[in-house]
């Protein structure tokens, strides 16, 4: 199966829905249909159902084009799965699965035939949901219908299985029975999917490719990596993005960059000194109570490298793994110097970033104000066989401050500025 | 006996699904129709034998009278066969006309009448009589006469509630009350005029049967069972569309024409069934009810289990209405008001819990 859609427009009225929109599917690809809300992604879905009647462009699958198909044609190559689908009549879950075969039974006289009856087996073993079989369909939980009704899509053996936001009502657990069985579906079925989701995550985790629609056009089509860039999702979604690898399966990850934005700025320049990720939430909490904030020495590569990158704060860093060189420690205590408070996140010290520690020395010797964030309780930062542990104590005795969170960082940060 | 599952169903869904084989449901509703059939004509007063006199007669006498040229025989044959039969008749004409709307409106509270097709044939029945045409032309004048208006009452709720050609059921429903509350006015005032055609003219809107003759039978018979096997075909269809549109749609099914059909079928089967009879309410709106609580929304099996079902519940209710109050008998459409009023309540009251059904 290969589907490819040229140009395909409609308007509703006088105003364009979509606009031009073309992008051709693999036979067992995996496409996921994303942007805003109204930007046009159920009308695509619409329009490929011919549910709405497109007014330019055309639809081929295999070579054949959709609207030379009869209905029931069109019911044998997409399968539609909806967002919910709610009755208040009695149906048992049986004869939900039974409506999949309407357009295989071509004659209205016949009753289910015996290819019917497997068709119905098999698309319920699939989505597991034999066991619902007589109960009533209004009995089951919002996840289980969603199987139901992906078990009617099945019954229907369509080339092309179309899910609109599959996932919308359901809860966690439920979101992931649901994508977890279409990925599944893809994978061991082989079955050609389009789904419009609304979870970029989740769309950037299962999809092969990514269509992204804003206003009615077509953004960006390919692969989720180098569709949903911080760039695409900044003018398609307004939000502003950082764009991550998720740690188990290099999925793209998208996360909402905390909004720096917080109004009053009053130039108080603070240095923190983190890594392994406890700089973070410091970081984002001084930005967003005013203080310009920078930030050293750091690798390349280190968690707390990317949270600074993201909010957009000065970094010094190290190539990965190297040790803190001579001249980018130099740098380091030009940023202590230039700063007016240091905060020290209780990051693991090792050999690498020892250095680190004397900066605070140093910070400490010129009269800066230096605040020491206690580690999680019963958690070591010591890598160094007691060295680290031994040198903070002489940092305390020093002047250092030892405070137990960031919340009281930032209180006596700013009753010092009063 | 209810198991686990059963139980469950009941508790989170309101109600248990019976698992009836369509064979066997069809089957069982023949027989009791059959039976029902029989016993209705045993029962109630003679009439053109003994004027107004109560007369009860054994099995064996019934026997006698339908198959042979016994005391009864042409009473049997040209008063209560034919009775029994309309009444079967426009029973399943409005359960499975019924049945039809309720799919159509997505609403287990419509019925045949809520496209006008009532007030439609009562505005019919009341000009009828008031111009005194049963006289003037003939029997079949008033009949016919409201059988039209019903169908233009219908077709006018039909294009107030649909936009460019498009049927939207909730317009439709709404056109369908102000269309039936404009010619319930009308028909209130022609009441009003027609003081002299007064007792007719209600009688006709309580709905009755005691006009029935064979005429009548062969005039409805082929429409009504036309109806019911055209509903009956479009089943599956039927299933798909109370999903909503778009999934109907999406299984190759066409709602739109699906729709506008069914309208026009039920619209016809009720209107040929109400210009005869008059107004019997409740038939359409509680038997595709109960029958959907015992075996199901498929259509396949509830629309012959409806129409069936239909039929026994009017020739039951015909029967009561010609023995309650014999030597006279009551219009049979205060029976089922009385009867289907209260146990609709109770009905709506025990599934309240599960939402509507």
């Amino acid at each position: 199966m290969r589907m490819d859609i040229r140009n395909l427009s409609f308007s509703y009225g006088s105003s364009k829905v979509l606009g031009n929109v073309t992008f051709s599917v693999r036979d067992g690809e995996f496409v996921g249909i994303m942007g805003p809300n109204g930007s046009g992604k159920t009308t695509l879905l619409r329009c490929m159902t011919r549910y709405l009647p497109a007014d330019g462009g055309s639809i081929m699958v295999d070579a054949r084009p959709l609207a030379d198909m009869s209905p029931r044609e069109v019911a044998r190559v997409f399968a539609v799965v909806p967002q919910s689908s709610a009755t208040d009549f009695p149906f048992k879950v049986e004869d939900i699965v039974m409506m999949g075969r309407i357009p295989h039974i071509s004659s209205r006289l016949a009753g289910r035939a015996k290819k019917d009856s497997e068709a119905v087996h098999r698309a319920m073993e699939r989505t597991n949901t034999l066991q619902f079989s007589d109960r009533p369909f209004t009995a089951l939980s919002g996840g289980e219908r969603q199987r139901v009704i992906i078990a009617r899509a099945l019954a229907q053996e369509p080339k092309v299985l179309l899910l609109d936001e599959p996932t919308v009502y359901l809860d966690v657990s439920g979101q992931f029975e649901v994508m977890d069985l279409i990925k599944r579906l893809n994978k061991e079925q082989s079955m050609t999917i389009i789904a419009v989701l609304h979870d970029i995550n989740m769309a950037a985790r299962y999809c092969d490719s990514i269509a992204l629609l804003n206003q009615g056009r077509l953004e960006a089509y390919g692969p989720p990596n180098e569709v949903l860039t911080a760039d695409a999702i900044q003018s398609v979604y307004g939000m502003d993005v950082s764009v991550r690898r998720d740690p188990f399966t290099h999925a793209v990850y998208v996360m909402r960059r905390p909004s720096s934005t917080s109004g009053r700025r009053h130039g108080t320049r603070v240095h923190v000194l983190c890594g392994g990720g406890t700089g973070g939430p410091l970081m984002r909490l001084l930005l967003d109570g005013g203080y310009s904030v920078s930030t050293g020495v750091l690798n390349v590569l280190d968690s707390d490298f990317e949270n600074a990158s993201d909010l957009r704060i000065p970094v010094l860093a190290e190539a990965p793994f190297a040790q803190i060189s001579e001249g980018m420690h130099a740098e380091n205590l030009r940023l202590v110097d230039e700063s007016s408070v240091v905060v020290v996140a209780p990051f693991p010290v090792g050999p690498g970033n020892f250095r680190n520690l004397e900066a605070v020395e140093h910070a400490l010797r010129s009269g800066k104000k230096v605040f020491l964030l206690a580690p999680p309780q019963g958690e070591t930062i010591d890598f160094i066989g007691g060295k680290a542990d031994e040198y903070i104590k002489r940092l305390i005795s020093s002047g250092a401050i030892p405070v137990k969170d960031a919340q009281e960082m930032l209180d006596m940060i700013s009753r010092q500025e009063r | 006996m209810l198991t686990g599952d059963g139980l469950q169903a009941r508790v989170r869904g309101g109600h248990r699904l019976a698992a009836w084989p369509r064979p066997l449901t069809i089957a069982v509703l023949g027989g009791v129709l059959f039976l029902s059939a029989f016993i209705a004509l045993m029962v109630g007063t003679l009439g053109p034998i003994g004027p107004g006199e109560p007369e009860e007669i054994s099995f064996s006498e019934a026997i006698d009278a339908i198959f042979t040229k016994a005391e009864y025989h042409w009473v049997f044959w040209n008063v209560r066969i034919p009775r029994v039969i309309l009444a079967g008749l426009v029973g399943a004409a409005l359960a499975c006309s019924g049945t039809a709307m309720q799919a159509v409106f997505r609403n287990s509270m419509a019925d045949p009448f809520v496209i006008g097709v009532s007030s439609g044939a009562a505005i019919g029945a009341s000009v009828a009589s008031l111009l005194g045409l049963s006289v003037a032309i003939g029997l079949f004048a008033p009949p016919m006469l409201a059988f039209v208006s019903a169908i233009l009452a219908a077709f006018a709720v039909y294009m107030l509630g649909s936009v460019r050609g498009k049927v939207y059921v909730d317009s439709l429903l709404l056109s369908g009350v102000a269309v039936a509350s404009f010619l319930g006015a009308m028909v209130s005032f022609m009441i009003y005029v027609a003081s002299q055609q007064f007792h007719q003219l209600v009688f006709w809107l309580l709905g009755s049967l005691t006009l029935a003759s064979w005429d009548i039978v062969e005039v409805l018979f082929f429409p009504i069972v036309a109806g019911a096997v055209v509903v009956f075909l479009y089943g599956r269809d039927l299933d798909a569309l109370l999903l909503g549109e778009e999934t109907a749609h999406n299984l190759g099914a066409n709602p739109e024409s699906l729709k506008k059909l069914m309208l026009f079928v039920a619209a016809l089967m009720a209107a040929a069934a109400v210009a005869f009879v008059g107004v019997i309410g409740f038939v359409g709106l509680i038997i595709p009810h109960i029958c959907r609580l015992i075996v199901g929304s498929n259509h396949r099996t509830l629309v012959p289990a409806a129409t069936l079902s239909g039929a026994v519940f009017l020739i039951w209710a015909d029967a009561l209405a010609r023995t309650v109050v014999a030597p006279t008998e009551m219009p049979v459409g205060i029976i089922t008001a009385i009867c289907g009023g209260p146990f609709f309540l109770y009905l709506l009251r025990r599934s309240s819990s599960g939402r509507g059904v």
